[in-house]
């Protein structure tokens, strides 16, 4: 059974209870869960069937002991990669399948090809490595210089004592509190993943990560799509943008000395003494370092979630016990006023981009005022290069090399991008069109178009809850992604079905109508997101037409020509320009490039998704936190195929 | 030793529905698994986040699965199958199940995460739309039986299940207790799609043992309570009591498993609306015609 070579696992957990150790190591084989990075639609667009290789399918990183990764990831994933695995409990262990195991991980415990049973294979030396190792004498740490920052002490009352190990303040006796030390951290390099796509830096430094060096085992990062702690310091990063009212008592430039009351950031004095609202005594406080001791004044009296930021429930009596009773007006007076006209804590949350409800590689902020999103944007952190122009001859690809290129950047659409590509190679060359293949060529896109749409009711499944959706969409899929005609007329009952499930499905339609409704004077929208736009232009209003474009694919299907993959045809040595455009799944694509010598000398692509992305913010904007990232979804953005 | 019995039997039924759940999801039925799954948590390192209300965060799960077994101390398996027939029992359950929300919300509270804490408070708003739903059917319920004692409540129904004699309550108070456990569709304080877990997202090896085992014994109470308050309790034909609630209490648990995965997640708004506009006015037109039946039936 244990013929294979010896797996060390990377991610083994210390050994301590050695009797049970047998037992307990044979239930964690049995009882894998993965996290798949970028997503299960990846894998699922990949044809992998996760759950028949043996895994289940973890949502979040602190249920997963199995790291997934599913074909190569772009250099900006890599940071949120390290992050998520640090997440994960141990016994923990990575899988990569079909690609390089990102950098910033130390390395891979079993690699596999992109095939299922290649995966399969590989769960099952996972199994067996992990009963058989899943405890070991010396654990390995997991050291990623995504989680390097230097932790030190400090009192809350007293901010000059600075210690490099926890302890208790040698003025007053209370506990130190963790915060990362130098606040000037350099963008990029040791940076955490979290930090690297906002604005605010130098504000929120300080509480993040803060235990992370006590325990390297236990406490190494916090959830990497999570990104709990970000959430909450932005905040303040945030409140500056939103508030200014916190800022005009800073004594200005002049630098020196100052006092203020730990409750009351807003009383600021030249000389020591007592607060006049509370009573406290001041402490002292460099004036030209006003972001940091504004931040922890701040927290600690003004915000309600202020000790929950800090962790601040060790020293609760001084929070609050000779401030009395803390009025409720009193603590959100200075907050922003949302649209409900409540004042709340405003958090700064990040979703993804690894996150269950949405397309990995997008990442969601959103600004949450409760369960309400004041404003969001979204970024994609795998977006394939809009332009190549005149690429250095040493990066020349050649017109075979830039398709598989091509394809493989975008792994949820990459029939359609194969076929742009070839159509505007072949443009270029001057190649007449080629009417002997078109209808093959045809009945590809359109079964990817099936596959891709399926693709997208199996995460709408996944974000409302939905789990019969989910598997009968992911089951579809898999089966349609390489089926030819004949195996497609057996599918087509099920699938038309599907809309009358769906139809029928209490819930649904309350759930979905009216969500995701675009501003009417919306520019720029393609394929199935513009045709609903006609329509109510809602989540509803999409479901329907990519249902609707299900059908009308399987009857061209049916009408046509057996689907096959886009081969170029023979374009030699030849030089020219061409341009071409596809209809993806997502709405159309244009892609114009230059040839020379049969290389590609410069391209140029725009796609639907680079256009849809910018409607985020004004989707998300006012709507609840749940109907916000339906909104999101409902609008089937690939972020492999957001330009940048 | 009826204490043992009764914890036995919850802690089988919870493992039972542990079985059904994994079946439903994977399509295997191994009734082996919730013990591996157990175990394998029991390997896992059980993670704090970095900065915790530890007092919360520990509290928690253990205070959700006190509060399920307290509630189901109170409800008969068989007619002396209880481990405490209070003479408020009815009433009983209630008080137990409104800690329901403390440990959600401490549970929200203590990792120091905004997705568990926004699903924490999210719970909040759920218990503003359940929990009229929870106590206006018991009250019809109640009525009929003319005690708030529960094995008074099975007797009640020897001749007709509250099922049959009040539909409407049950169908409000099956709803309800779906919210009130939140399962899916009413599982805003997890919901894995939009807040990545929610109040579980933070919880790792034996705390999260513990805390899905309570999550199952709660529905199971749930069910146990829904089999006394409208299936006839331990009444039926041929078996021994304690065997029909067993059966009926399952059958009951099984179908709030089932209804979730057809259903997409409701919204919050949604809920509480129509908790609000046509749930309790619904239960208090229960309450009218079971008054009505009352007096008019002897």
């Amino acid at each position: 059974m244990s013929s294979d070579p010896a797996i060390n696992l990377t991610g083994a957990r210390q050994k301590r209870y050695s009797v049970l150790q047998k037992l307990v190591s044979r239930a964690l084989a049995r009882n894998l869960s993965c996290l798949i990075v970028p997503g299960p639609e990846v894998a699922l667009a990949h044809g992998l069937d996760v759950t028949a290789a043996g895994l289940r399918i973890a949502t979040t990183p602190r249920d997963a002991s199995v790291l997934l990764i599913v074909g190569d990831l772009p250099g900006k994933m890599g940071d949120a990669v390290a992050v998520l695995y640090a997440q994960m409990p141990r016994p923990r262990a990575i899988l990569m399948v079909g690609g390089q195991t990102p950098s910033t991980l130390s390395g891979d415990d079993i690699s596999s090809d992109l095939s299922q049973e290649d995966l399969t294979e590989a769960v099952g030396q996972l199994k067996r490595a992990l009963a058989d190792g899943a405890f070991t004498d010396s654990p390995e740490d997991f050291d990623a210089s995504v989680m390097h920052a230097r932790i030190e002490y400090v009192c809350p009352m007293h901010p000059e004592v600075v210690e490099d190990e926890p302890g208790s303040c040698p003025k007053c006796g209370m506990d130190l509190v963790a915060r990362e030390a130098g606040e000037s951290t350099p963008e990029g390099g040791s940076d955490h993943e979290h930090h690297e796509d906002h604005e605010h830096h130098g504000h929120e430094h300080e509480h993040c990560h803060d235990q992370e060096h006590q325990s390297h085992h236990e406490h190494q990062s916090h959830h990497g799509h999570h990104e709990h702690h970000d959430g909450h310091d932005q905040d303040h990063g945030h409140d500056h943008d939103h508030n200014n009212e916190h800022q005009p008592e800073h004594a200005p430039e002049n630098a020196g000395t100052e006092y203020t009351c730990p409750m009351h950031p807003e009383i600021v004095r030249d000389e020591p003494g007592s607060c006049p609202k509370c009573g406290m005594d001041l402490v002292v406080r460099e004036s030209d370092d006003h972001s940091e001791h504004e931040h922890s004044g701040h927290d600690h009296g003004e915000h309600d979630h202020g000790e929950h930021d800090h962790g601040g429930h060790d020293h609760e009596g001084h929070d609050h016990g000779s401030s009395g009773f803390m009025s409720m007006i009193e603590v959100t007076k200075d907050l922003p006023r949302s649209a409900d006209g409540l004042q709340m804590d405003w958090l700064e949350v990040p979703f993804g981009p690894v996150f269950p409800g949405l397309p990995g590689g997008l990442k969601l902020t959103l600004t949450l005022d409760g369960d309400g999103v004041t404003e969001g944007q979204a970024i994609s952190l795998v977006g394939v290069t809009s332009k190549g122009d005149n690429v250095e001859e040493s990066e020349e690809m050649d017109a075979e090399t830039f398709i598989a290129y091509l394809s493989a950047a975008i792994p949820l659409a990459p029939v359609s991008y194969r076929l742009l590509a070839c159509l505007a190679i072949e443009q270029a060359a001057g190649l007449e069109d080629d009417s002997a293949n078109a209808g093959a060529r045809t009945g590809a896109l359109e079964r990817e178009r099936i596959a891709s749409h399926l693709g997208w009711l199996a995460q709408l499944g996944r974000q409302l809850g939905f789990a019969w959706l989910t598997q009968r969409a992911s089951t579809l899929q898999l089966q349609v992604r390489e089926a030819n005609r004949d195996s497609l007329a057996a599918l087509e009952p099920a699938l038309r079905t599907l809309g009358t499930r769906l139809e029928r499905t209490p819930l649904l339609k309350s759930r979905l109508m009216g969500v995701g409704i675009l501003p009417t004077e919306s520019s720029g929208l393609r394929g199935p997101v513009a045709s609903a736009a006609n329509e109510g232009g809602d989540a509803w209003a999409r479901l329907w037409q990519r249902l609707a474009e299900i059908s009308a694919s399987l009857d061209l299907i049916k009408s046509g020509a057996e689907p096959e993959l886009p081969v170029l045809r023979d374009v030699g040595d030849v030089a020219g320009t061409g341009e071409a455009t596809v209809d993806t799944p997502r709405g159309e694509a244009r892609l114009s490039l230059k040839l020379e010598r049969g290389h590609v000398k410069s391209y140029e692509l725009d796609t639907a998704c680079s256009h849809h992305i910018g409607l985020v913010p004004k989707l998300v904007e006012g709507q609840e936190l749940g109907d916000a990232l339906l909104a999101v979804g409902s609008l089937d953005l690939s972020p492999w195929e957001v330009t940048s | 030793m009826t204490v043992a019995i009764v914890l036995l039997a919850l802690l089988g039924s919870a493992w039972l529905l542990a079985v059904i759940e994994g079946w439903m999801a994977t399509g295997r039925l191994s009734p082996a698994a919730p013990l591996f799954n157990g175990l394998a948590h029991l390997g896992r390192e059980s993670i704090v986040p970095r900065s915790p209300d530890r007092v919360f965060f520990e509290a928690a799960p253990v205070l959700l699965l006190v509060v399920a077994v307290l509630g189901m101390a109170v409800l008969p398996l068989a007619p002396d199958l209880i481990i405490a027939d209070l003479g408020t029992g009815a009433l009983f359950i209630n008080a137990a199940l409104a800690y329901v929300l403390v440990a959600v919300i401490m549970a929200g509270w203590g990792p120091d995460g905004a997705y568990a804490m926004i699903g924490g408070w999210r719970f909040l708003g759920q218990l503003i739309a359940y929990s009229m739903l929870i106590v206006m059917p018991i009250t019809a319920v109640a009525m009929r039986a003319e005690s708030l004692v529960n094995t008074a409540i099975v007797g009640s129904q020897s001749s007709l299940w509250n099922i049959v004699y009040q539909p409407l309550g049950f169908v409000l108070f099956f709803i309800a207790a779906m919210a009130l456990a939140f399962r899916a569709p009413f599982d805003l304080p997890t919901a894995e799609g939009e807040l990545g877990g929610g109040v579980d997202a933070e919880y790792t090896g034996v705390r999260l043992a513990v805390l899905r085992l309570a999550r199952l014994t709660l529905v199971v109470t749930l069910a146990s309570a829904t089999t006394v308050f409208y299936l006839g309790g331990w009444h039926g034909p041929l078996l021994p009591p304690w065997a029909w609630s067993l059966i009926k209490t399952l059958a009951v648990a099984v179908s709030m498993l089932l209804v979730g995965r057809y259903l997409p997640r409701i919204r919050e708004a949604d809920l509480m609306r129509w908790c609000w506009i046509m749930g309790i006015p619904l239960a208090l037109v229960n309450i009218i015609i079971v008054g009505l039946l009352i007096l008019v039936v002897p």
